[in-house]
C-alpha cells in the first residue's frame, strides 16, 4: 500500500465526461493530449472509468438527462478528488444559460465537490493544463504529500 | 527508390521537437515546492504557444471604467448575458465565468470602453474571485 501510494501520487489520471456540451471543450482537452502539448509527459492521462481517476474533467452545462449520470460518476470516483470544470457553460451556463432542459451549472448538481474552473469557450489547451495544475495542487494539499524539501529528490526515505 | 525516407529521417532526428513544453518539461516531485520556487524566481516556466495575431486575439475583457457611459448596448448584444448594469452608478459589471470571449460587446460599445486583452490563463478554484468579476 505504502509503495503503491508512492508510485502513483505523481501521475494524475483524469476521467473526462461530456454533460451536454457542444464538443468544443472536449476537442481542446484532446488537443492538450496531442504531441503539440503532450500532457502525458506529466503522467496525466485520460482513463476509461471514474474508478481509476483522481480528477473528473466535466464539460457542458448538465442537461436534464445527464444529472443522475454526473452524480453517479462523482460518487464512483475515489476520494480525494477534484472536479475540473472546463468551459464557461459548465461554470455558469454560458451561452446555454436559459435553455429549457438545463439543470446545471455543474456545482449545483454536485454541491459538496471541490472545483477548479477553467473559463473560456473553449479555453486554450494551456489554460486547461493550468487548471489541471491547480487541481494537482489541491490534491497535494489534501493528501499531505506535497512538500518534499526534507526528502531527497529521488525520494528514498 | 527504397531509401528515399533517409533524408527525412535525418531531418527529423536532428530537428527540435514540436511539443510546447508549457509549463515545465517534466512533472516535478512536488507542485507546491515548484510553485514556491517559481514565485522566488529560481525556476522559469516555459511560455505557452505564442498568440497567433495579437490584433484579433480574443482574451479576457478589459474594461475602461472612465469611458463607460452606462448605455447598456453591450448588455443587449451579449449572447451569454455575462454583463450586468449597475443602475445607480451607470457602470457595468462583467462576469468572466459566464463570458464566452466572443467580442460582440467590444464591437457594440460606442465609447470604446471595452477591449480584449491577451490574458487567457485564467483557471481558478473560486468562480467569483476578484479577477473574474470586472467592474
Ligand atoms: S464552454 Fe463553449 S466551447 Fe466549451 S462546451 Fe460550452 S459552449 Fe462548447
Ligand atoms: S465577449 Fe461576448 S460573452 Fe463576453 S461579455 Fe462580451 S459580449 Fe458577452
Ligand atoms: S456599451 Fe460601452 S459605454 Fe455602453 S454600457 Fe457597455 S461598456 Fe459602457
Amino acid at each position: 500500500m505504502e509503495l503503491g501510494m508512492k508510485c502513483f501520487k505523481r501521475a494524475l489520471w483524469i476521467y473526462h465526461m461530456n454533460t451536454g456540451s457542444c464538443n468544443g471543450c472536449d476537442i481542446e482537452i484532446i488537443a492538450a493530449l496531442t504531441p503539440r502539448y503532450d500532457v502525458e509527459r506529466f503522467g496525466i492521462r485520460l482513463v476509461g472509468t471514474p474508478r481509476h481517476a483522481d480528477v473528473i474533467a466535466l464539460t457542458g452545462p448538465v442537461t436534464s438527462d445527464m444529472v443522475d449520470k454526473v452524480k453517479r460518476v462523482y460518487e464512483q470516483t475515489p476520494d480525494p478528488k477534484v472536479v475540473l470544470v472546463v468551459g464557461s457553460c459548465g461554470i455558469s451556463g454560458g451561452v446555454f444559460h436559459e435553455s429549457y432542459h438545463l439543470e446545471g451549472p455543474i456545482d449545483k448538481i454536485i454541491p459538496d465537490g471541490t472545483f477548479v474552473y477553467v473559463p473560456g469557450c473553449p479555453p486554450r489547451p494551456e489554460a486547461i493544463i493550468q487548471g489541471v495544475i491547480k487541481a494537482w495542487e489541491i490534491l497535494e494539499e489534501v493528501r499531505g504529500n506535497g512538500r518534499t524539501t526534507q526528502k531527497t529528490e529521488g525520494e528514498k526515505d | 527508390m527504397r531509401y528515399t525516407f533517409i533524408p527525412e529521417l535525418f531531418r527529423q532526428l536532428f530537428s527540435k521537437p514540436f511539443t510546447n513544453l508549457f509549463p515545465l518539461k517534466y512533472a516535478p516531485a512536488s507542485i507546491k515546492d515548484t510553485l514556491d520556487k517559481i514565485k522566488k524566481g529560481e525556476i522559469e516556466i516555459n511560455p505557452p504557444v505564442e498568440i497567433p495575431d495579437k490584433e484579433i486575439f480574443r482574451g479576457k475583457i478589459q474594461y475602461d471604467r472612465e469611458k463607460c457611459i452606462g448605455c447598456g448596448l453591450c448588455i443587449k448584444v451579449c449572447p451569454a448575458k455575462a454583463i450586468e448594469l449597475k443602475k445607480e452608478e451607470k457602470k457595468i459589471r462583467i462576469y468572466v465565468g459566464r463570458c464566452i470571449f466572443c467580442g460582440q460587446c467590444v464591437d457594440a460599445c460606442p465609447k470604446g470602453a471595452l477591449s480584449q486583452g491577451e490574458e487567457f490563463l485564467l483557471a481558478d478554484a473560486d468562480k467569483l474571485n476578484k479577477e473574474w468579476v470586472i467592474e
